[in-house]
């Protein structure tokens, strides 16, 4: 479980989240919704330690964590899969080394079991027989299914996805979707997706959080923000069914 | 401005990304490309704004042939196509004022003074005047692309290309970029080509819709045309479902 | 007044930058080394990049030096100590200074426009979550292998400098080859090779240090890793001349004093 307390983070002058505080329940799927640029991103950050909070607290299966050390932060990072927003692959590795990656630094596995996960990896994401090459060579959406591989080859126990979706045809933002709903079925997995899908965050969410201006103004189940009356979930929901 | 690919084929190196596409676009339309990640939408849309040169084929933007132009007859035609791309291409040391000022700088001879009153057109035009003199990496992802938009419109190019003008943004921002985009079309009576991953703001821009698949081009037609098209390829694609043609071969 | 103030407290701020990026990756090293292969990976990268540009750059150094002395020596007909003079001279002071400066502007550069691009693109956070520590896994590696093979390829600049020296001094002068070797000997001296082999070590990890904390930390998209780019080779170039002046000089200290006792 995941839990922000009175999350304050600033860059400069410039504050990004102003107090949030939020429970993020064992195996849910959460998608955080938001205009742009409201620090969405930054609360997934905060969560793998890549950014650190100015004030309040992170929990993470009872641990406060926003105070530890790079190296105490390791088995928190472990149990966290964070899909970056761009790809965010190893230009100089092949696509079969950007997936064993993760494999090779978390845990002992052979050659031959990493092939086998970095296959199953590549499948669930609908990529095969591209192992060998590397990430200049693909598409934009493909790398894009290649870092989410890389992620979920680490199975772990809470995702976070940063706009898993964006710039990705409506198959491969479907398939993306669906593994989300999977993994976290299947894996009892806890996910956030941070996105700006509407339509897709009321199909699979268990529960929505909206942000404007760096707080929370709206958070409850799909029905809930359906028939929410904040102006800016009226102003989302708009666009859904157009 | 009209634009017409004549059997055209885009190759690199040894790999073939776009065979025998033919395909006319009338002036005044707003011609929309969707089609599978990998399929080779970004490639057809530079080759029609003259970036990539086909290997075969031939482009004619207005009846004239695109290869066979000299160079200062190129770029006469050159200058009024405008291309909005798919990561803004801003010049982040350059404020958003004169990210916007470049291009008229580069290839008009208006005075300075003419310069700035254009640019405050083009920033009014796309709602972010007050960020003229903050740099790109001070605004939004949407005010990003409304400045991408504005500099692609600086010149007020005939043709306007917009790779993806929508991805990444919230839905009110995305709302607001397609009814700009719409808006701007019918001012300037110019043609717009654009490539969307949304086929909901594919339908709310499109005059006509096409899909770039297996290195071809299926013409789909309006919008209505589209959803009721016989191809289950083109089914399959606008509804998003997992298994289909398009994701047969990839042994899903 | 203020200006000059501020300069030189940017000028501080730079160097205890580097010695406590230099001090990171020392305790990375000594606690959480890199796997060898990764080192090995890079020096091999390195020295194939720049072996012939090197090896190159070397041999004119030689041959200018061998022209500066040969108008002289040919004056006070001392033409047999050209090979001797003209080699303590290059590998004392300009052979190193000058190959190191070739080396910031390709290794360096080259390293920095790397690293800047995989912190710019997420490449650097991505590591981080995947369990692994970016020091360990790209910065230790890349230093490393940086310092053995610019140490390397500076001593076979500085060897490609006699044969550079050699040739100029046999097409200008006349004087063959086993005499320009003759009196190497007797004028290069244990200290003067020691201070030259100094100079490469030194330069080298000057350079490691740079390029890869440049890159590192460099922010806000292409325009950023310009700037990393432009500031190694910059900052790499300034930091090698005054390390030069610095192993020099206490060069002629401690070889005064193994003279003095």
């Amino acid at each position: 479980m995941i839990r922000f307390k009175n999350l304050v983070k600033r860059f400069g002058e410039r504050t990004v989240l102003r107090g949030i505080s939020l429970d993020v329940r064992q195996g849910e799927i959460l998608f955080i919704l938001g205009t742009s640029g409201t620090g969405k991103s930054v609360l997934l950050k905060n969560i793998v330690g890549l950014l650190r909070p100015d004030e309040g607290e992170i929990w993470i299966d009872g641990q406060e964590v926003s105070k530890l050390t790079e190296e105490q932060y390791l088995p928190i990072r472990k149990k966290c899969g964070m899909v970056f927003q761009h790809p965010a692959l190893f230009d100089s590795l092949t696509i079969h080394e950007n997936v064993a990656f993760g494999l090779r630094r978390h845990f002992q596995f052979s050659e031959g079991e990493i092939g086998a996960k970095v296959k199953k990896a590549l499948a669930l994401v609908h990529l095969q027989g591209i192992e060998s090459k590397r990430p200049g060579q693909i598409s934009y959406g493909m790398q894009k299914r290649v870092s989410l591989a890389r992620t979920v080859a680490l199975e772990p126990e809470i995702l976070l996805f940063d706009e898993p979706t964006t710039g990705l045809d409506p198959i491969t933002t479907n398939a993306v979707n669906q593994l989300i709903q999977d993994l976290s079925h299947t894996l009892k997995t806890t996910s956030l997706v941070v996105s700006h899908d509407m339509q897709c965050a009321l199909s699979i969410a268990d529960r929505i959080v909206v942000l404007d201006q760096g707080s929370i103004v709206a958070l409850g189940t799909p029905t809930e923000i359906k028939n929410s009356p904040v102006p800016l979930v009226k102003d989302f929901m708009a666009e859904v069914h157009s | 401005m009209s634009l017409k690919l004549h059997e055209v084929e885009v190759a690199f190196d040894t790999q073939v990304i776009l065979k025998d596409i033919s395909l006319e676009v009338a002036r005044g339309e707003v011609f929309v490309l969707m089609g599978p990640s990998g399929h080779g939408k970004t490639t057809l849309l530079k080759t029609m704004a003259g970036l990539v040169t086909p290997r075969k084929g031939k482009v004619y933007i207005n009846e004239l042939d695109f290869a066979t132009l000299g160079g200062a007859e190129a770029f006469e035609v050159l200058k009024k196509l405008g291309m909005l791309f798919q990561k803004n291409a801003l010049f982040d040391s350059f404020t958003c004022g004169e990210n916007v000022a470049f291009p008229l700088r580069e290839t008009t001879d208006l005075s300075a003074s003419e310069i700035q009153s254009k640019v405050d057109l083009f920033l009014e035009a796309v709602g972010i005047s007050h960020a003229k003199h903050l740099f790109p990496d001070e605004i939004s992802g949407g005010m990003q692309k409304r400045l991408g938009i504005a500099r692609a419109l600086a010149l007020n190019p005939e043709i306007i290309f917009y790779d993806d003008p929508t991805a990444g943004l919230d839905p009110i921002t995305s709302r607001k970029i397609v009814d700009l985009i719409k808006d701007l079309q019918k001012k300037n009576g110019s043609t717009v080509i654009a490539i969307t991953n949304d086929v909901n703001r594919a339908y709310q821009m499109a005059t006509r819709i096409a899909l770039v698949v297996d290195q071809a081009i299926i013409i789909t037609g309006t919008p209505e045309q589209t959803k009721k098209h016989p191809d289950p390829r083109v089914q399959q694609f606008i509804r998003g479902d997992l298994k289909g043609p398009l994701t047969d071969n990839l042994g899903t | 007044m203020m200006r000059g103030l501020r300069g030189f407290i940017q000028i501080i701020d730079e160097i205890g930058k580097a010695l406590l990026f230099l001090s990171e990756i020392i305790k990375t090293l000594l606690f959480r080394p890199c796997r060898k292969s990764l080192v090995f990976e890079q020096i091999w990268h390195v020295t194939v990049e720049s072996f012939a540009t090197t090896a190159m750059a070397g041999f004119f150094v030689g041959a200018i030096m061998a022209v500066q002395f040969t108008v002289q020596m040919k004056e006070f007909g001392a033409l047999g100590y050209l090979g001797g003079l003209a080699t303590s001279g290059t590998f004392r002071e300009v052979g190193p200074l000058l190959i190191a400066f070739m080396l910031s502007g390709k290794i360096g550069a080259f390293t920095s426009a790397e690293l800047g691009t995989m912190r710019v693109t997420e490449q650097i956070d991505a590591i981080r979550c995947l369990g692994a520590d970016p020091m360990q896994e790209i910065i230790l590696p890349r230093f490393l292998g940086i310092i053995v093979s610019s140490f390397f390829l500076l001593f076979l600049g500085l060897l490609m400098s006699v044969f550079g020296g050699m040739f100029l001094g046999y097409s200008l002068a006349g004087v063959n080859p086993e005499e320009y070797v003759r009196h190497i000997p007797t004028i290069i001296t244990a200290p003067s090779i020691a201070t030259g082999l100094v100079k490469c070590f030194t330069f080298a990890v000057v350079l490691a240090t740079i390029c890869t904390q440049k890159g590192f930390y460099a922010v806000g998209g292409a325009k950023g890793v310009g700037k990393a780019v432009v500031s190694t080779a910059v900052t790499t170039m300034i930091a090698i001349v005054v390390m030069d002046w610095l192993t020099s000089f206490l060069g002629e200290v401690f070889l005064q004093m193994a003279i003095g006792s």
